[in-house]
């Protein structure tokens, strides 16, 4: 019985750059866990602090005054706060591409950044919950959306709306996410455990590691487990938003009823997902000091997946809009070519915002000289942000601002102070979290970076010349001895 | 629950681990486990575990979940209070297949976690013995039970011989007990010294 | 160390059976011009052409597709068969060739019983077809028609190419990489036009144009994941049959676990596009729209319409569901034949349902088959024709290794 062969070909680039073994992968990831925080540290999680206490205070007020203190109005029943929702329920979608579907597909780059991406996933799935609980008005009996038997005839939710869907959708995702982004954490916070020499961290990540000790029969069951949470991760990551989007795909509105909603959705949530990636990464490998771990490459491979699903979001767009007209509906054509496409109405430029910053701006990305540019990714992970929140401004508003009856137009819709507060907490929250997760947990995946290490780490891939060298049948011969 | 005795090897090197457990099995000894800081492909094999069955756990359980919404949902739209929703049939199966999917995966994700817990003896408070703390870091640990018909002494030696590079005798608490990592109230303080 | 075959000799029965099925299309088509050509403009016969020609197009377009794809994703696991994926994806000449002809003789021959739009009475009374008469029309058409099969041709053709170049040069990494990067930028080509055409105009104008006055958005990305699936399938049947025969010696069961989760996958994935446009269209319930359901599901084809989810998606569903049997060569042939059959039916109820082919009745018989056996006759001949003629392995390419040692 011999070790597996590692071999990778030496025309891809090393994954874990540097002169690296597994102690050193250990002592360089667990490093800021262990080290005392740094001053930049605190000053983004003090910022992140008072956002959240900002949105604490614009939602108490909310629950104390009622949803009047929003400046919805009788088209506009869903505006700002419904954005805000959608746009946070897509950014979650990456981490789980890049966990999930990225390890069916067995992209090895995906270990780099599949841990924050993770916890990414969770935290904007927290940040979008809020919208519609707080949306509820009654908040405190939120708990009507469930179906339980109750003393109300017995009264069941509408299992036929895609709100309720929503309601199971949302759930299903964030827990699952949570149990996927867990059991990977588990063997981790057992390295950090067995390395710890104070007294509360031994506590803490002693209870938190629940007593992993990484024998042969766990890992071969934590495989397993992995393997099937991704399988069954892939297709809840296309429901979630496809549920999303038949919120506005099954009501007759023009502009929102259209059969390519969903899977565009979901090309949409990826893309704005994986900027919103590119963000936390780019500032955590410099704060962080893990620069050898998310390499350029990552980065890259990254800008790759934006242009791709940039692109197809830009053909949903075209086709969308092409459809509106192919279709010969007049309300529907009214929908696209006056309250969008016409840039002199009033919401016109926000349909030629999100154009440039979704679809022009990211072709950017097929030149390999700005897919490694450092500032361009930081700068472009923004703008793309921003395009995909303008993207569900523009599909929310433009559709509903005016109803069939010009009586019933109702135009300039902006939000209160309250709702931009509400918006402003939920990045508070989101950042607040990220932050903490940084400092308390391994923002890499230790274990399976050491899986790759001595396949894809520099390191290694340079003694592998000979095996590059040699003859195919050779090769071969040799590997179905080692087998 | 038991208290045993065993022989701990320590190796650096995955590619000196895998012909060691060859030689280690045929020679007849009783591999208690192998500790690794990462999961490695074919190590259950080289070992004789047998497949895990998690994922069949888990179909079962995604079946559950299947059946469950499509009954709820069914019983509440047709029997427990049928309600005119669009003039659409009650028995509307286009529309409860977001919730039937996402209850089935709900089912089966959470089911396959508890089980993953639960056949692996992990849980808050849970402890285990730790034949070596550096096996979550570096090092891949060998643990080989120590019977009635084999010899200490014996064995070291020949773990030496297939390449260990730390070899110590240990007395352990083979399974859990409910504990602390900062208050080591271990059954049994961890016996011998590192040899190499 | 037994040597590996290098070259593909094609064994002559096969050869007999290629040609065979391709005698069989051609009397099916002259029976079935004799039978169907005069009455009513011939519209039974000309939409089986048209179902034919596109389904077995599309079909060879996705395994060009699959190498692309795949490519561009940097995977290696392609390599030891990537010979055989290249040599599938050369029938998009001849059968683009011949869809071209079809398309042709439809719009030139004025078949208003195919596509309404030609109808020019018709579209002048209809304010809906004379307001994307600009979109609908032959010149728009042909053009459109000319360039897709035109540029897939062409750049499958040069990405085949630059596969061959290196058979006979070693390269170094250095060069190794400028050769991917190469591959990736023809490839990248291909698929930007492959998200233009089949990812969107084309399937409109070929297929959703049947029903002239219907729409929908996802119409296209439907007729992609179709045949995305059957073009794995196809691709699967190929490697099993060559390894069959004693080529293929570094594919094995990793590879074919590989084939069978893309099946398995795309499958769930067109479930996924088929279930958002169904249920999208029947739960607004807008009469314009629950038009295409209606001899669907409603009418004459709700046998093929239940049919169709049974074989591309339950029977999938739970077949390939278990990792031993996405590893078992008899297995996996079945599947994959089944789901060859399986979208030719889904793109069977894409067209003769259509209200000015065959709304009412089923006219499936073995005219239909016989057509399609005559196109699987010519793929087949093809196939092994340009397989003969180049070597097995792509023994040169960077990722050839990784293929080998691939380990699901």
């Amino acid at each position: 019985m011999q070790a597996p062969l590692r071999y990778e070909s030496q025309v891809r680039t090393a994954l874990v750059e540097g002169q690296k073994d597994y102690h050193q992968v250990t002592e360089d990831i667990v490093r800021p866990v262990e080290a005392a925080p740094s001053r930049l540290w605190w000053i983004g999680f003090i910022i992140s602090v008072c956002c959240l206490l900002f949105g604490v205070w614009s939602v108490t007020e909310q629950v104390i005054y009622g949803v009047g203190q929003w400046n919805l109005h009788r088209t506009i029943g869903w505006g700002w706060d419904i954005t805000n929702f959608v746009w946070w329920v897509g950014i979650g979608h990456a981490g789980t591409l890049i966990s999930a579907i990225l390890l069916l597909f067995r992209q090895g780059w995906r270990t780099g950044v599949n841990r924050a991406a993770e916890a990414m996933t969770i935290f904007a799935v927290m940040c979008a919950g809020q919208f519609p609980i707080w949306h509820m008005g009654r908040v405190w009996l939120c708990f009507f959306i469930m179906p339980y038997p109750n003393t109300r005839g017995p009264v069941w939710p509408n299992f036929n709306s895609p709100l309720l869907w929503d309601v199971f959708a949302i759930s299903t995702y964030f827990t699952v996410s949570v149990l996927f982004w867990y059991s990977g954490l588990i063997p981790d916070i057992a390295t950090v455990r067995d390395r710890a020499k104070v007294k509360w961290r031994k506590l803490m990540y002693g209870v938190l590691s629940f007593g992993w000790t990484g024998s042969t029969k766990h890992w071969q069951r934590h495989e397993s487990l992995s393997l099937v949470l991704a399988g069954l991760s892939t297709p809840l990551v296309l429901s979630v938003h496809t549920i999303v989007s038949m919120d506005f795909a099954t009501s007759v509105i023009p502009g929102w009823h259209t059969t390519i909603f969903p899977p565009y959705f979901v090309a949409g949530a990826i893309f704005s997902g994986f900027a919103m990636v590119q963000t936390l990464l780019l500032v955590s490998r410099k704060v962080l000091k893990l620069e050898g771990y998310i390499t350029l490459e990552h980065i890259e491979v990254m800008n790759k997946v934006i242009v791709l699903t940039g692109s197809i979001v830009g053909i949903a767009y075209l086709t969308e809009l092409f459809i509106s007209w192919y279709g010969q509906n007049k309300f529907e054509g009214w929908a696209f070519a006056q309250n969008r496409v016409n840039i002199f109405s009033p919401y016109g430029w926000s349909y030629y915002l999100m154009m440039g910053c979704n679809v022009l701006s990211p072709q950017i990305f097929w030149f390999r000289k700005m897919r490694r540019n450092l500032t361009v990714t930081f700068f472009m992970s923004v703008i793309v942000n921003i395009g995909m929140w303008f993207e569900r401004f523009v599909i929310i508003v433009t559709s509903i601002y005016r109803d069939y009856l010009p009586s019933s137009w109702a135009m300039y819709y902006a939000p209160s102070i309250w709702e931009v507060g509400f918006y402003i907490g939920t990045f508070g929250l989101f950042f607040t979290c990220y932050f903490l997760f940084s400092k308390f947990f391994p923002v890499i995946a230790i274990a399976e970076i050491k899986h790759i290490l001595k396949k894809s780490g520099e390191s290694y891939k340079e003694k592998m010349g000979p095996l590059e060298q040699m003859p195919v049948e050779e090769f071969a011969h040799e590997y179905a001895h080692a087998h | 629950m038991a208290v045993k005795k065993f022989v701990v090897g320590v190796f650096t090197d995955e590619a000196v681990l895998f012909p060691a457990i060859g030689k280690v099995r045929s020679a007849g000894y009783k591999i208690h486990e192998v500790y690794t800081p990462m999961p490695i492909h074919g190590m259950d094999h080289a070992l004789g575990l047998r497949d895990t069955s998690l994922h069949t756990a888990g179909f079962i359980y995604g079946i559950t979940g299947t059946t469950t919404a499509l009954t709820g949902i069914g019983w509440v739209f047709n029997i427990d209070w049928p309600v005119n929703i669009g003039g659409k049939s009650h028995f509307d199966l286009a529309a409860w297949i977001p919730i039937t999917f996402e209850l089935t995966v709900l089912f089966s994700a959470v089911g396959m976690f508890l089980t993953f817990l639960f056949l692996n003896q992990m849980a808050p408070f849970v402890r285990k013995h730790h034949f070596n703390l550096r096996s979550t870091d570096d090092q891949f640990t060998m643990v080989i039970e120590l019977t009635e018909k084999s010899n200490a002494e014996e064995i070291k030696a020949f773990l030496t011989n297939v390449g260990a590079v730390g070899i110590n005798l240990q007395e352990a608490e083979t399974g859990w007990w409910i504990g602390r990592y900062d208050t080591d109230k271990t059954p049994l303080k961890h016996k011998g010294e590192l040899l190499a | 160390m037994s040597s590996i075959k290098e070259h593909f000799v094609t064994p002559v029965r096969y050869k007999q059976w290629s040609i065979g099925l391709m005698a069989v299309g051609v009397l099916s088509l002259i029976i079935g011009f004799i039978m169907y050509g005069g009455h009513d403009q011939g519209v039974r016969f000309w939409a089986a052409l048209l179902q034919n020609s596109v389904y077995f197009l599309l079909l060879v377009n996705a395994v060009m597709f699959f190498i692309a794809a795949v490519s561009l994703a940097m995977g290696g696991f392609q390599m030891t068969f990537r010979r055989v994926s290249e040599a599938i994806a050369a029938s998009v000449i001849p059968i683009g060739f011949i869809t071209f002809v079809i398309l042709l003789c439809i719009v030139f021959g004025g078949k208003t019983a195919i596509y309404e739009w030609l109808d020019r009475d018709a579209v002048a009374k209809d304010p809906a077809l004379n307001g994307k008469k600009g979109f609908l029309s032959v010149p728009f058409f042909m053009i459109w028609t000319v360039l897709t099969i035109f540029l897939w041709s062409f750049l499958g053709w040069k990405i085949r190419q630059l596969s061959r170049s290196i058979d006979d040069t070693p390269l170094t990494v250095a060069e190794g990489k400028k050769y991917i990067f190469k591959n990736t930028v023809w490839t990248a080509l291909y698929i930007v036009w492959f998200g233009l055409t089949v990812a969107s105009v084309t399937p409109w104008l070929w297929l959703m144009s049947l029903n002239a006055h219907w729409f929908s958005t996802m119409y296209s990305w439907y007729t992609f994941a179709s045949t995305f699936v059957s073009g794995c399938a196809l691709l699967t049947i190929f490697v099993i049959y060559f390894k069959n025969q004693g080529y293929l010696e570094y594919v094995n069961e990793e590879h074919l676990h590989d084939l069978g989760k893309f099946m398995f996958a795309f499958s769930i994935f067109w479930t996924y596009i088929w279930f958002d446009q169904f249920m999208l269209i029947w739960y607004a319930n807008i009469s314009e729209e629950t038009v295409y359901f209606k001899p669907r599901l409603d009418g004459a084809y709700v046998g093929v319409f239940y049919l169709n989810l049974i074989i591309n998606f339950i029977c999938p569903l739970l077949i390939f569901m278990k990792r031993s049997s996405k590893r078992n060569w008899g297995t996996v042939t079945f599947m994959s034949v089944l789901l060859i059959f399986g979208h030719w039916l889904d793109f069977f109820q894409m067209v003769f349902p259509s209200p000015r082919i065959s709304p009412d009745r089923v006219p499936l018989n073995l005219f239909d088959f016989g057509i399609a056996l005559g196109f699987v006759g010519l793929i087949m001949w093809q196939t092994a024709r340009v397989l003969s003629k180049y070597p097995l392995l792509a023994k040169n390419h960077p990722f050839l290794k990784e293929s080998i040692i691939h380990h699901t």
